[in-house]
This record gives C-alpha cells, structure tokens and sequence, in this order.
C-alpha cells in the first residue's frame, strides 16, 4: 500500500514535471466542461488521463459539495450523459447555489471545478429549421426567404424560466465564411436578397439572454430555389464595380481638363496648375526698360544689382535696391564697376564688385560666368572666386575687383598699371571686361571710392564680350576698343562739352571729368588719356580714365586697355563720379541727353560738383 | 306615517338604489374610470411583462458590474472556500428549482421576489457610497452601481403596485401583508457586506437578480390561468 503510494507519487511527480511538453507523458483526468442546458440539470464531462498503465485502474470518482453540504457526496448518475460524465437531473441540481466537484481517484484528486448552475447554462441548439420563400425580385435574381425554428426542446421557453437568444449564420454553398446576424430573440428570421442562382446553407444557435458563451449549432439548412420550384433567371456573374471604366473616365476627363487650363485665357489659373519656368533674367529688371531706354528705371534697378543690403547704400533716394543675402559687410561695398571707378572710399579689401544676382538665373555664385547683362554678376563670380586674390595687393587677375583697388592706395594702382600691360596683351587675344580691368588696374582710389559711393555707378550697364576666362576665375574681355578709349580720354573735362553727335559717351571724357572734378592731381592723366572718339563708352575706359584721374601712373596703360565695341554707363551718383541724380543735382533734367539712355560727359560735367 | 307610506311605496326602488350604493361602495375604487382618455389601463400581463423586462436590464446591468469588477480584482476559482463569499441574502429560503417555485403558492412567490428586492436596497445604497469613494474604478461602473440601485428601487414599487392589483384582482390573496410583517428582512446585518469585496458583492447581486427575473416570470405564468405553467 505504502509502496503503491510512493510509486503512484513518484509518477504523478513525473508527470507533473512534463505535463506539458509532449502529449506521450502522461496525463491527468481533467474535468473538461459542466454545463446545464436548460437551467434545470447540468452534467459534468471529464477526460481519462493515460495514467492507467501506471497506476491499478482504479475508478475515477466525480464528488460534489454544495455549500451548505459537509462532506463531498458522489456523483449520482454517471450514465446518462455519457462516458465520462456525471449528470445531476433536477433534484440534484440547485440553481444559484455554489458547487464544487472533484475528479478523484481513491487518494488522489486530479481535478476540482467549482461554478454555479446558473452560469454554465449552455443551451441545446435550436431544431426544425425551415425556410419559406417570402418574395423576388422583379427580375428574378434576388429573393427574400424566411427562415424559421423550435427553441431546443428541453429548455422551458414557453414558461419562461429561461430566455433564449438565437444567431444565425448563413452562406453561399461554396463560400467558406459564414454570415451572422444580431443575436435576437426571436425564433423566425427573414433573409433578405439572396441570390436565387444559387444555394445557401443556414445553421442558427442559441444562448441564454445574459451570457457571453453560444451552445452548439444546429443542423445545416439547406436553401435550393431550384428545389422550390420557383422560377428564376440564371444571370451570368455579377459585374463588380467597373473599376476598368472608372479609371478610362477619369483620365479622359482629367486631359480634358487639362487641355481647357491650358487653352484658356485665364493666366492665373495656368499659372496655378502650369507655373511658368523661371528663365534667366536680372531681378527686377522688365526687358521692356532696357528696349525703351528708361535710364533711371534701368539704373536703379541695375544698381540693386550688386547690393545685398538696401540700407547699407546710404541716401541715393532714387535708386531701388533689392535686398540681397549678404554674408559679411564687406559685400554691401560690392558696387558696379562704375562705382568703383568713380569713387574709392567704398570698395573694401576683399571686395569685388557684384553681388549674387539671384534671379539671374546661373548656378553657383563661384562659376566663372558669362554674364549678359549684368556685371554684377560676374562681379560676383569673379570676385567670390578671388576674393583671396583681391586681398593681395598683387593680384591683377581679377578685372572685376574695382573695390579691392580702390581700397589700396595708390601703390596698388601702380600696381595695376603693372597689370595693364598684361591685361592689354590680354586684350588682343580676347575680350573680356575691360572696363572692370581697367579700372581695377587704373582706378584711382579716389575715383573708386566715387564710384562706390555712387550707386547710380552700380546702375551701369557695361555690355563686353568676354574673350577668355583666366584660371584665376576672372573674365577677359575683349579689348577692341581701346582706342576708343583713348579718344574718349582725349576730350577731357576741360573741354567741358562733349560731342552729342552720339548717344553714347566717352568713357574717358567722364573720367576726366570725374578726375578733374574730384581729384586734383587726376587731371593731367585724364587728358593724357586717348580719347575715344566711337560712339561707345566702355566702363573700361571709364575705368582707366578714372584711375588714370586718380593715379599718377595709370595713363597709359589705360589707354591700353581693350575697349568693347559698346557699353553703357551706370550713373552713379556719388559727389565726385558720374552722377545723374536730377533730384540731388543742380542739373536740369533736360540736360540730360537721354536720348539712348546714356548720358554725355557734358551733363555729367555739369552734374559734378 | 306619511313618511312610512312613502317609504313603503318607494321601497323596492330605493332599495335597488340603495343596494347599488352598497354595491359601489363595496367595490374597489377604480383609479382610473373606464374610458377615462388620461388613463392607460394595463392589464395585470402587460405590467407583468413591464416588471419582467425591468428585472432583466437589471440583470444585465449587474452582470456587466459583475465582469468588470472581476476584470480588475480577478476573482479566485474556489467559491465554496471562501468566507467572506457570504451573500447577505444567503439566509434566505428561496426556490432554487423550477418545480420549487412552482410549487409555493403564488402569494409566497411574490412575497420572496419582494423580500429579496427588499433585502438589496440598503446593501446596494452602501455599496454606492463605497464606490464613491473609491477613485480607482472607472466612471462607468459607478454609473453602472447607480443605475443598479435606482432600478432595484423601481421595481420594488412596480412589483407592489402589481401585487396589489392582483390582489384587488382577487388573484393573490391578500395574506401577503401578514408574511411581510411577521418575518424580519433576510439580510440582518451590513457587517458582512462591509467585509466582501467588490466584486463578490456584486456576483451575489447577479445571482439574485437573475433570482428575481426567473421568479417573476414564473409567476407571470402561473397568474395567466391559460399557461400550463
């Protein structure tokens, strides 16, 4: 007995330990369910374990206590249910009243459920499914049925001792998903819109009204409207949504759409849906100015051009600046060629001229450019690129950078009559912008410095042909008209009157006049300068003149200095360069000869202080 | 003796008329006249079916408290073990079978749903200042426990006006009101209510609310002489 007992522990042990790896080891007795169906009795179902090649094959008990019992008491009808099930009919079974049975061996407990009979109710399924055919449809595709059932007949619904729901599931033979419905209370059903070409199968369930858990289903339904007798129409498979023709619709009404944006006369709505592609064009400038040779719109809005900074260009009233991103102040001095030619207070170290001309369209503000209309630009580039090279006083590739001369003194421009040579040899070969080389070289700080301040300078527009573009990143530009230059020089503001013949100016009358205005000792350069007698000015000439004005050395090479075939000079307004400012200057306006937008060298005398 | 003639001449009617009065006074006021338009007559059925479906959203009200609570503070398998399981209604005789509450009279079927609702009032209103108290439980059970206990209260009038009409009906004698007082309320004391937890408490509710719903209708079929019940 003893012995029987240790053994029987030692494998109860064991198979405690691996009850739940694999379904070899042994198993336990469990109760797998209690249920009652109708509230009135309620039978218990359990499973054998394979502990019988273990232990004797005793017989497994199933006790039960309710709570005001004392002692466990054995289950009284292990029959009626089953194989392993114990049922409790009604005196037995007490409603909400606590159970608890135990599935024991003689020693041994293998498994203890306690419940009330009142929450294990798990109904029978309901019986006599039918179906009658309620109505079709006037094509006869779809039909309404109603489907009909008994309450399980041992619940006592008549009575109401227990209420009952019913759910019913239906589908297509075959589908593979069933359909439910709502969970009602009554036994009848209509089902609506089913598909007379086909056959359905219906199956229902029950529960009791306040519980979670559904008893077992019934017996399938099967619905054959063949079967019926009724007659119906066999259509071929339905159409799903004509998502092919949606899709065709669609695009067809899209591209008529778009064809009538397109067509339309409504620049606005084109410009919402079509935005027009940026073409390279100066910010602020209309084509329209340039072709009807409004100098001071052009003036302006070219002297914008090369400032970042409105307000670092004090007091020119009547020039317009874009406001530019400027990244240290040096850039606000970046002013036209012209400014620089006139005036050399403004132009710093580093600074060349020309600010990034955002809306010009090109690249990379370190590219060497070709700029087309706008020197500023290549200012920029010029300057940006060598912007190291400016800040040596030796560095004379840069045509562009007027400031960086102007800021150095006169050894500079002695420097830069160095570089005229070069430039000039230069010249032949290409062209390139000379009057910013010009000026760089031959710029007088004084005459720079006027040209900075003057921001109409920064309105000029010099028009070159660039012939090369040096490794150092600055623009050649062609030198052809250097002997303009000359002859432009050769006027001089002594003369104080300037051919008119021509709607352009002397480059290098104006610096002379610029020179003789501001700087004192700039006059005898002016004059030595050739004069340019073409019609063109070349902000080169401009250039040399200038730093021919302002530097003692800087006539000659000046003169050298390739002139191109045409420019345009910027009036900058500065108190001792070019200035057109009718407003800050005595000079009437009808002075001006505006008659191409330029400005002569006469007016431009008259204008200077 | 003028008068005596006179009555004597007009005895058989005044009698009859007198006999009407009699009979009219002996008869139950009605509250409401017969084609009175204001007043809705229901049958003794349709308020029975009123007060069962009452028991029934109660019942399912606290069987949806019930899984609540028991989703927070999870309830342990063995119910006999536990003391502090004890329902406060747990020593009352109710019918816990079918046949049983077949059996007992009619009067004594409604005299238990009465008690058992009356057994609950002041446990339930209890129970509601607890859960006030405590900030832990969501809104929605103290709405649940609120609603519990206002309905609880309802259906006690609604199964004391049905009570009496059925005992105006003669249905039910009128011997109810002698059981109401000779025997105290089944639930004694609050101690041991104070003792369960939430969720017990609410467990015990259930099971005599579902109590309650099996009783009335059981007793609506056995009030209708036409069901078998």
């Amino acid at each position: 007995m003893d012995l029987r007992h240790l053994l029987f522990t030692l494998a109860l042990v064991c198979a405690n330990d691996s009850l739940s790896s694999s379904d070899d080891l042994l198993r336990w007795p469990q109760i797998s369910k209690c249920r009652s169906p109708e509230l009135e009795t309620f039978s218990c179902y359990w499973t054998d374990g394979n502990l019988y090649n273990l232990t004797a094959p005793g017989t497994i008990q199933l006790l039960y206590m309710k709570r005001n019992d004392e002692d466990w008491k054995e289950c009284p009808d292990y029959i009626t249910a089953g194989e392993n099930s114990c049922y409790f009919n009604t005196s037995y079974t007490s409603i909400w009243i606590p159970y608890c049975v135990k599935l024991a061996n003689k020693d041994e407990v293998f498994d203890e459920k306690c419940f009330s009979v009142d929450e294990i109710v798990l109904p029978d399924p309901p019986v006599h499914l039918n179906w009658t055919l309620l109505n079709t449809s006037q094509t006869g595709i779809h039909g309404d049925i109603q489907v009909r059932w008994d309450p399980p007949p041992t619940a006592d619904v008549q009575k109401g001792w227990i209420t009952l729901e019913y759910e019913l599931q239906y589908k297509e033979v075959n589908e593979t998903k069933w359909k439910e419905l709502e969970p009602r209370l009554s036994t009848m059903v209509p089902l609506y819109s089913l598909k007379m070409g086909r056959d359905y199968e219906i199956r229902v369930r029950s529960r009791q009204r306040t519980s979670e858990k559904f008893g077992e289903f019934s017996e399938i339904l099967y619905v054959s409207f063949s079967q019926a007798g009724v007659e119906f129409v066999h259509c071929a498979e339905e159409i799903e949504f004509p998502w092919f023709l949606v899709v065709i619709f669609g695009a067809c009404g899209l591209a008529v759409t778009v064809i009538l944006i397109l067509l339309s006369k409504q620049p606005r709505l084109k410009m919402l849906i079509f935005p027009p592609v940026p073409v390279p064009k100066i910010k602020g400038i209309d084509p329209d100015l340039l072709k009807k040779g409004k100098l001071d719109e052009v003036n302006s809005i070219l002297a914008s051009h090369d400032s970042y900074k409105t307000q670092l260009y004090n007091d020119d009233l009547w020039v317009e600046f874009i406001e530019l991103d400027i990244d240290d102040s040096d850039e606000k001095n970046r002013v036209s060629d012209t400014d620089r030619l006139l005036s050399d207070d403004r132009l710093k170290s580093h600074s060349c001229l020309g600010a990034k001309d955002d809306d010009s369209g090109r690249a990379s503000c370190c590219e060497p450019d070709i700029p087309e209309t706008d020197f500023s630009a290549s200012d920029t580039c010029d300057a940006i690129s060598d912007i190291d090279q400016f800040k040596k006083v030796t560095d004379k590739e840069d045509l562009l950078c007027l400031d960086r001369k102007d800021d150095e003194s006169l050894p500079t421009l002695a420097d830069a009559d160095a570089q005229q040579p070069h430039t000039n040899t230069q010249s032949d070969r290409s062209e390139s912008w000379p009057p910013f080389a010009d000026s760089r070289d031959s710029a007088s700080p004084s005459v720079h410095t006027q040209l900075s301040n003057q921001n109409s300078l920064t309105n000029t527009d010099f028009y070159a042909q660039v012939s090369d573009i040096t490794p150092a990143g600055s623009v050649v530009l062609s030198p052809g008209q250097k002997s303009k230059v000359g002859r432009a020089q050769c006027e001089g503001c002594t003369e104080q009157s300037f051919a008119m013949d021509s709607a352009y100016f002397c480059e290098a009358d104006v610096k002379k006049c610029i020179a003789v205005t501001s700087q004192e000792e700039d006059e005898p350069h002016v004059q030595e300068q050739s004069c340019n007698e073409d019609a063109y000015f070349t902000t080169e000439s401009l250039t040399t003149a200038g730093i021919g004005l302002g530097a003692s050395t800087a006539e000659t090479p000046s003169l050298e200095m390739p002139v191109p075939d045409y420019t345009s000079i910027h009036i900058v307004h500065s108190p001792q360069g070019l200035v057109l400012n009718a407003t800050a200057l005595p000079v009437p306006e009808k002075e001006f000869n505006m008659s191409c937008g330029y400005v002569s060298t006469d007016q431009l005398n008259k204008i200077m202080p | 003796m003028a008068l005596a003639r006179a009555a004597g001449q007009a005895g058989p009617g005044a009698a009859l008329a007198l006999l009407w009065l009699l009979v009219r006074a002996a008869a139950p006021p009605a509250v409401c006249a017969p084609g009175d338009s204001g007043c809705l007559r229901l049958s003794v059925a349709d308020l029975f079916d009123r007060v069962i479906r009452h028991s029934g959203r109660i019942h399912s009200l606290s069987t949806a408290l019930c899984a609540e609570l028991e989703n927070r503070f999870p309830a342990r398998d063995n119910e006999l073990g536990k003391p502090a399981r004890r329902c406060p209604t747990a020593g009352m005789l109710t019918p816990n079978g079918k046949e049983y509450a077949q059996k007992i009279p009619r009067e004594e079927l409604t005299y238990v749903i009465l008690k058992l609702l009356h057994a609950w009032k002041e446990p339930l209103s209890h129970f509601n200042q607890h859960m006030e108290h405590h900030q832990e439980l969501p809104d929605d059970s103290l709405s649940k426990a609120k609603q519990i206990s206002k309905m609880v209260h309802e259906l006690e009038t609604g199964i004391e006006k049905v009570t009496e009409k059925m005992q105006s009906m003669g249905i039910i004698s009128n011997s109810l009101h002698g059981m109401a007082s000779s025997e105290a309320a089944g639930f004694s004391s609050t101690n041991e209510a104070n003792m369960m937890s939430d969720s017990d408490f609410i467990h015990c509710f259930k099971r005599d609310s579902n109590k309650v719903q099996c009783y009335l209708k059981i007793l609506k079929c056995r009030i209708m002489p036409e069901n078998s019940c």
